[in-house]
């Protein structure tokens, strides 16, 4: 192999204003007295937001997908709208923590500069196309959540979820790695492309050894997903960490996981889409069953919002499973993909209601929360725009998210697609009764007795910036869908590339 | 006339009924960011805001070719999903017209009266804004011509009226089976009805793919009746699909046995909340049977119709016994609306243009009569704060204006001829006695006998209801309070509905010069009969 790699820089510019916004964070919180720590933050928000701006450049003038590395690392549109995503969520995510990581007098640095690590891991992941890019990428994503997961040291809940999480994710990491090595024994190669051509000509794609490897990678991707049965772990974990951070795991996390499965799925297992898709129409339909079902039984905001969003991951996977059975990967991506972006966004704002909530009320029991709206009106009408969304109600941007969902999963016209699609309608159904509880709640209960409503009535403005872009988001998504045409376009250049 | 057709030309491409549909929705907002300490000028943007949406339609209604009238006119296609070829569609026939005019009428009228008689908690502006919501989803499924956006439509109408009954709802205990402690009717009346009509529309959304996938990939009614109609849709596929399409519409019929959310949120409701609901929601289910399914599955159709006559006889009867059950008022004319609904699918499902034609002009009598039958009860149980018939009773001596309302249009509820009521009734059953040629002539005539033993039944509870709470003495509980009989915002809510029973009773032909050339041509293509 020839020594003289040129590197793209333009190509890597966010990842690369990524790292510098990193060291810059460090050395920030080392260099500033204690008083001004509040500086890191705004070092991470401007990075985060800086980083956003190559995409942009990289969009407009986007004429063909940049390859890197001999193959292993690809800029095409795909990975640049899921760049985007991440960035967004990350910056929100600082939004919603600058509040909250203060008022609990902890050091600032770390926080920033390991969320950032975590940025950086998606980031890598959206564009990875071999096995070892990818599980650095996977594993930058996850390593900073296990210490931030664990933030509150001083709670044991904190403490119990933490090492769950990372017990589990370890478990997770060997797991997608004995795949990978399974992969590699098989083909000798490491990047998707060649080890998917290696499977077809030898023949191999079905082989159980190709098949084992697909399922141990699966195993290992959901945990990261939390999908039904690698879920247990996500309802402790959310309920420890600080709410930013779990509103992060849910979201940006859980998505990262989905990128991951799509990029290896499609690419290195398209042939034997029969096989993986009946595992994974089986685990989809579980997964929107038990988590609903589960949420359904919480008093605990948080801990329903984790069933919740077990549940939601349910109806990611569900076109996935079809796609893979249907061999109509394009379909199938382009409504895993817009629902994971709808997704992200009302999820992000339901944390926020749930954490205003919560610090209003100083209670984590739902039941407790009566009559709240009345001393937040904003956030009971962000709740009611955001947990009316995760139901999937028009004109709230979960409805499309839904419904490009049901349109891939009767595309096909199999009977697996037409039993997901009715699971999906029953489970819309059992979903709206929790989810419309809350408002229920905060709208129409009487006061509590137990509540002495603490806080003043304001919302604190970079909470209220959250708010804003995921509620404008939220409508946008539910009322000119359109704005998500150019996810087919992406899906079928991320294909064919 | 001349002077709107000369002038308002600028509507008629579609912006007309863009209006009528979105201004609401634009008023509520300003609604919603008007401080709430200023009460009077909310509730006059929230009154003239609905005067103008009705005058548009009123313009609408006009500009309206009724020579024409089985043709969508006065709309627009605009591109809305590209993604999934679905449009913004919209369009009025003379099925809708009629409908589209009856909603913004009845929605100036819920607010007028909203302007005294609002329950606990107050809050007009919350009401009066989540009124306007209401009525962007009510126009807009009326004149909506494309799948999702009919979806999107008819779902938005949930989320307010979820908020009415749960927010302005009763607020007395009520022990639920399955939970140990009681719980508010409000409360359970709202989820109650939410999660059923999300059931039913949830289906109902797959039901629409099926027909976007085995159609031409198109999700515009009129493209898809024309499909239909050739007989693109066959087999179970097309059985599966007329299957989830009833879900969705019967439960927001209701018709029986999936009818059981309506008298729990109909009587639970604020009295606003009962009449918008009774007056046009339950219509948006029979018209959906009307402008969806019947002409786009035309063979399941009549597959079915024998089966939805069975199950329309049956909610005749049980509506009427189940009536005669009743001790609570508001209830009583909640299950009344079972029986009513009855009637309009019975017409529907003899798929002839005279039982459609019943159904259309059914759905409006309707709409009018039992409107002003919750206005009355609920400015009742206002005044009494009861609903309690064993307690009422004098209702003529106690509140002469209220009570003589009450017994005109209980009497128009009956089927009086010359009133509103008796079309629909009379009508359904006839078109029952002679369906469809082909269609299983035993059930049907055995549906109208049903049909017409319920008509006995309706005129039976009707009159003892009026027996009960309208003659007799006073009961002693009365004697020295101060009971205050209907004020001006009332009267002004109620009167323009008795006009219209009586204009609808006496002249059918506003309702069927609109509806008959649009049915006519309906059944001709849809069923050649």
């Amino acid at each position: 192999m020839e020594a003289n790699i040129s590197i793209n820089y333009f190509a890597i510019s966010s990842e690369l204003i990524v790292v510098f916004t990193i060291i810059a964070t460090i050395f920030f919180d080392l260099l500033l007295p204690r008083k001004s720590k509040f500086y890191v933050a705004l070092v991470a928000l401007l990075g985060s937001l800086v980083s956003f701006i190559p995409l942009i450049f990289q969009w407009v003038n986007y004429e063909n997908a940049l390859v890197l590395f001999e193959g292993s690392y690809i800029v095409d549109k795909f990975s640049l709208i899921l760049k985007g995503l991440f960035i967004l969520v990350t910056y929100l995510t600082f939004l919603l923590s600058i509040n909250f990581i203060e008022s609990d007098r902890y050091y600032q640095g770390e926080y920033y500069y390991l969320l950032l690590s975590s940025l950086l891991g998606a980031l890598v992941v959206a564009s990875s196309r071999d096995m070892l890019t990818l599980f650095i990428g996977i594993e930058l994503a996850s390593a900073p959540m296990f210490l931030l997961s664990g933030w509150k040291k001083g709670d044991q809940k904190s403490n119990e979820g933490a090492i769950k999480f990372f017990l589990l994710g370890v478990l997770s990491a060997s797991l997608i790695l004995y795949g990978f090595s399974l992969l590699y024994g098989l083909t000798g190669e490491l990047i998707f492309s060649e080890i998917s051509k290696i499977l077809l000509v030898k023949n191999l794609s079905t082989s159980p050894a190709a098949l084992l490897s697909a399922m141990l990678i699966l195993a290992g991707i959901g945990f990261k997903i939390s999908v039904v049965p690698f879920h247990s772990w996500a309802p402790d974990t959310y309920e420890g960490s600080p709410l930013p951070v779990t509103a992060y795991l849910s979201v940006s996390s859980k998505a990262t996981g989905f990128v991951a499965l799509m990029i290896i799925l499609t690419k290195i297992y398209p042939e034997s889409g029969s096989s993986w898709g009946i595992v994974l129409v089986i685990i989809s339909g579980l997964t929107m069953f038990i988590g609903n079902l589960s949420a359904l039984q919480q008093s605990n905001p948080v801990r329903l919002l984790a069933y919740s969003s077990i549940a939601q991951a349910g109806f990611i996977l569900a076109p996935l499973a079809i796609s893979g059975i249907s061999g109509d990967y394009e379909d199938g991506i382009y409504a895993s993909v817009t629902y994971l972006i709808i997704y992200a966004f009302m999820n992000l704002g339901a944390f926020l209601v749930v954490n205003v909530l919560i610090n209003t009320s100083g209670s984590n029991d739902i039941y407790e929360w009566g009559g709240l709206s009345k001393h937040q009106p904003l956030t009971a009408i962000f709740a009611t725009v955001f947990f009316f969304s995760l139901a999937g109600i028009p004109p709230l941007g979960g409805w499309f998210a839904k419904f490009v969902v049901f349109r891939s999963l009767l595309s096909s016209g199999e009977i697996f697609g037409i039993t997901l699609a009715v699971i999906g309608a029953i489970n819309a159904v059992i979903g709206l009764v929790f989810y419309a509880r809350i408002s229920k709640i905060i709208w129409m209960d009487a006061p509590s007795e137990n509540i002495t409503v603490t806080t003043k009535n304001t919302l604190l403005s970079p909470l209220k910036v959250v708010g804003f872009i995921s509620l404008a988001i939220t409508f946008m998504a539910g009322i000119f869908p359109n704005l998500f045409s150019y996810l087919g376009n992406a899906a079928s250049l991320f294909l064919n590339s | 006339m001349e002077i709107v057709t000369n002038n308002f030309e600028f509507l008629e491409n579609g912006l007309g009924l863009s209006l009528v549909v979105f201004f609401p929705l634009v008023s509520a907002f300003i609604v919603a960011i008007l401080p709430k300490k200023q009460e009077l000028l909310i509730k006059l943007t929230a009154l003239g805001s609905s005067l103008i949406t009705f005058i548009l339609s009123v313009i609408v209604a006009i500009q309206f070719d009724y020579s024409k009238a089985e043709q969508f006119q006065l709309g627009s296609k605009l591109s809305w999903i590209e993604a999934i070829n679905s449009n913004y569609e919209i369009g009025i026939d003379g099925i809708s017209l009629p409908l589209l005019l009856l909603s913004t009428f009845i929605t100036v009228l819920a607010i007028i009266y909203s302007f005294e008689h609002l329950p606990e908690p107050k809050s007009p502006k919350g009401m009066m804004a989540l009124i306007l919501i209401l009525e962007t989803g009510m126009n807009g499924t009326f004149v909506a011509l494309d799948l999702i956006l009919f979806f999107v439509f008819f779902e938005l109408v949930l989320l307010p009226m979820y908020f009415m009954i749960g927010i302005w709802g009763d607020k007395t205990m009520r022990s639920v089976a399955g939970l140990k402690n009681e719980v508010e009717t409000r409360l359970y009346a709202s989820i109650k009805f939410f999660v059923f009509t999300l059931f039913g529309s949830a289906f109902m959304l797959l039901g629409f793919l099926g027909l976007y996938f085995r159609g031409a990939k198109t999700f515009s009614i009129p493209e898809l009746i024309e499909l239909g109609t050739s007989g693109a849709f066959t087999g179970t596929f097309a059985t599966l699909v007329f299957a989830v399409l009833f879900l969705g519409f019967a439960v927001k019929v209701p018709m029986w046995p999936l009818h059981t959310w309506l008298p729990d949120a109909h009587t639970a409701a604020p009295t606003v909340g009962s009449v918008l609901l009774a007056a046009i929601l339950l219509k948006l289910g029979s018209y959906g049977f009307v402008r969806i399914a019947l002409p786009i599955l035309p063979e399941q159709a009549k597959a079915w119709a024998p089966a939805i006559a069975i199950l329309s006889a049956i909610g005749i009867i049980y509506g009427s016994l189940a009536c005669l059950a009743q001790t609570d008022l508001k209830r009583l004319i909640a299950f009344s609306s079972v029986g009513h609904m009855g009637f309009v699918m019975l017409g529907i499902s003899s798929l002839t243009s005279i039982g459609i034609n019943a159904a259309m002009i059914g759905m409006v009598a309707h709409g009018v009569i039992t409107g002003l039958l919750f206005f009355l009860s609920g400015s009742m149980a206002h005044t009494y704060h009861t609903r309690d018939m064993g307690r009422l009773g004098g209702n003529m001596k106690l509140l002469p204006k209220t009570g003589a309302l009450l017994g005109f249009t209980a009497m128009a509820s009956l089927g009086l001829p010359g009133l509103a009521g008796f079309w629909g009734e009379f009508m359904a059953l006839l078109g029952a006695y002679n369906p469809l040629p082909g269609l299983n002539i035993a059930i049907f005539r055995t549906s109208m006998v049903a049909g017409a033993i319920g008509t006995v039944l309706t005129a039976g509870y009707l009159l003892w209801m009026l027996q009960r709470v309208n003659l007799g003495e006073p009961n002693e509980e009365w004697k020295d309070k101060e009971l205050h009989d209907a004020d001006a915002y009332e009267l002004a809510a109620w009167i323009p509905l008795v006009i219209l029973t009586i204009l609808i009773g006496v002249f059918p032909k506003l309702i069927f010069g609109s509806t008959n050339d649009a049915v006519i041509s309906l059944v001709t293509k849809a069923f050649g009969g």
